[in-house]
């Protein structure tokens, strides 16, 4: 028979990871996700015309069209983003499992990390194209927009007497909540989350057995995740104040075990027109990698035993 | 490369005192799919595992891949252990009922599965269109897998296990839910497997399948082996001879049967027309349809 067969395999991890990412990045498209990109166009255009009713100021006026496009941009990327990473991460582990698919996976010479780390990736790729997508769609709206309030503004506050240092420092606010480099890091941000969230469902969904389960699991913790700051200042202030120890260990546990959402608010300051500082984007990038990588390492502890 | 030498002394499939069980549930004890099989089989050889419904042909053939770990006993093909990764180098699988992504066409799927063995470029290229032609599924490469039928289902199946030229097959049921002509042609791909020296590992239920390709045949019954052997020992009569004339005239028909009935000793057993299956009628009505 042919001698070609046995020339050694060439496939590395990084090889094998690419190409179920890429084919987990093509299932979902096909799945038509991308159809939700026109629903963020559509809100993007029309959070335009809200807000433009009462004409108080000329500072009013720039900042509050500006701001109802942004918050309106990024509501709809933190909707998308974290539903999209669990309900993709949740679906597509169960429905190969079911569909016997990954039987034959996993019969060719595939490490279990790497299917993981593949599928992963892939949710991760659509997430991050979709909200590259969006922060253009929204950058772009914005960036018009901001010209125009500028101009209208500068019209409006001549003929009302304005300085020209008035004037121009009237400018400089509108070009601060216009877009920015703080609003790409605060789409960096979301991704982050959003790579929080798909880790956390691929590990649930290691373990349980439909998509539902692994959904409302993982969005208990989200919600979870957002309080927890709160009440783990409460349970260590009443810790300090003399109560049982055990109460702090299990707080500080779930503090370590659940990420902590509140994090993330800087998205909303940085919506406010405020900078973000390059320091607290680092944190939240090794947050977001801390988290991804303990979910997967853990996600891959439970599967690597884990009987079809 | 050219193998060592020392790879053909090595069994192409070695189980040995396999046992699976699998939990049921907290109380109950636990189910014994696979009680004590051992299972050799060489390089170039053709096994075929029979055994009705349940009795863990499957299981068997997971524990072999390592998507089961076994609760006792072992499994190695060509040598290395069913439990690590490399070990699925030099096979091709081919699961029961197999069920492909429904995105993808049949050139898409066979890219995706040579990917995963780490081919590429033009060598995959040719390796798909080579296969896709083995499996006569030229004319559906581009269509997607959503709408093959259970029978081309099957041949992109077995189409998948051989992608990156395996050294040993692995196919449960690979003619289930396949036309009598389509289970035919499976049947003359694995007699192409086993010329090019390809070992074949299969369970089916059309046993006369399995005696038609199979060297090696396992009789598995509620997970344990019951009979296993070489084919042509374990189904013929020792005590019986066939003679098969044509055109014989009841003359001489008589004849011989007085002559059986002079000789001490021998006893006819029966006199007849022997009967085609009734695959091969069916096969032959087919074809003379089909002119
Ligand atoms: N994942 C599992 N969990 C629990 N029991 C299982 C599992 N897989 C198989 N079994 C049980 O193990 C036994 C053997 O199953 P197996 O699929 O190996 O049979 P088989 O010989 O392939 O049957 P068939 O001819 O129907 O394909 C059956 O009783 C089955 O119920
Ligand atoms: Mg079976």
């Amino acid at each position: 028979m042919s001698t070609s067969a046995h020339s050694p395999r060439q496939g590395s991890h990084c090889g094998r990871i690419l190409v179920i990412a890429v084919h987990a990045f093509t299932q979902l498209a096909r799945m038509k996700v991308f159809y939700f990109l026109a629903i963020f166009a559509v809100l993007a255009i029309v959070s335009n015309f809200l807000d433009w009713s009462q004409l108080a100021g000329p500072e009013a006026v720039g900042v509050n069209v500006l701001r109802t496009i942004k918050s309106t941009s990024f509501g709809a990327m933190h909707l998308f983003s974290v539903v999209l990473s669990v309900v993709a991460t949740a679906l597509l582990l169960p429905k190969d499992a079911e569909d016997r698919t990954l039987y034959t996976i996993l019969a060719k010479p595939v490490p279990r990390i790497d299917y993981l780390v593949g599928k992963l990736a892939g949710v991760l790729l659509l997430v991050f194209v979709s909200l590259v997508l969006m922060d253009v769609l929204m950058t772009v709206v914005l960036q018009i927009r901001t010209m125009m309030v500028a101009a209208e503004q500068e019209t409006m506050a001549a003929a009302m007497g304005y300085t020209p240092e008035a004037i121009a420092s009237l400018r400089a606010d509108t070009l601060a909540n216009g877009s920015s480099w703080a609003l790409q890091g605060a789409v960096f941000a979301v991704f982050l989350r959003a790579s929080i969230m798909a880790s956390l469902a691929l590990l649930v969904s290691t373990f349980s057995s439909s998509t539902l389960f692994t959904t409302m699991v993982s969005f208990v913790v989200y919600f979870i995740g957002h309080f927890q700051a709160d009440a783990r200042d409460f349970y260590l202030q009443a810790g300090q104040a003399g109560q049982g120890g055990l109460e702090r260990a299990i707080t500080l546990l779930v503090a370590l075990v659940l990420p902590d959402f509140q994090l993330f608010n800087v998205i909303d300051a940085v919506i406010e027109g405020q900078a973000l500082p390059v320091r607290m984007l680092g944190q939240l990038t090794l947050l977001g990698l801390f988290y991804a990588v303990v979910f997967t390492l853990a996600s891959w502890f439970i599967f690597s035993d884990k009987e079809f | 490369m050219i193998g060592p030498p020392m790879a053909e002394t090595v069994p192409a499939v070695e189980i040995r005192n396999l046992v699976k069980d699998f939990k049921t549930s907290f109380r109950r004890q636990p189910l014994r799919a696979v009680d004590g099989v051992s299972i050799r089989i060489e390089p170039g050889e053709v096994y075929g595992l029979i055994g009705p419904n349940g009795s863990g042909k499957s299981t068997t053939m997971k524990a072999l891949l390592g998507l089961v770990a076994p609760t006792a006993g072992a499994c190695a093909i060509f040598g290395k252990d069913s439990l690590k990764v490399d070990s699925r180098d030099d096979v091709g699988f081919l699961p029961e009922n197999p069920y492909f992504y429904k995105h993808l066409s049949g050139a898409e799927t066979l890219r995706f599965y040579g990917k995963l063995c780490g081919l590429g470029g033009r060598c995959l290229q040719e390796r798909v269109d080579e296969l896709l032609a083995l499996v006569d599924l030229e004319a559906a490469r581009d269509r997607r897998l959503g709408g093959y039928s259970k029978g081309m289902l099957q041949r992109i199946g077995l189409a998948q296990a051989l992608i990156q030229e395996p050294r040993l097959v692995i196919l449960d049921e690979p003619t289930a839910g396949v036309d009598p002509v389509g289970s035919r042609q499976i049947r003359d791909l694995i007699f192409k497997l086993r010329e090019r020296g390809i070992t074949v590992f299969l369970c089916s239920h059309l046993l006369e399948q399995v005696q038609e390709v199979c060297d090696q045949v396992g009789i598995i019954f509620q997970g344990r082996m019951i009979r296993e052997g070489r084919l042509d020992d374990l189904i013929a009569i020792e005590d019986q001879t066939e003679i098969v004339l044509r055109d014989a005239s009841p003359g001489l028909i008589s004849q011989i049967t007085a002559l059986v009935e002079n000789t001490p000793g021998t006893t006819l057993v029966r006199t007849g027309k022997p009967r085609t299956t009734l695959e091969r009628l069916f096969l032959r009505e087919i074809r003379a349809e089909e002119r």
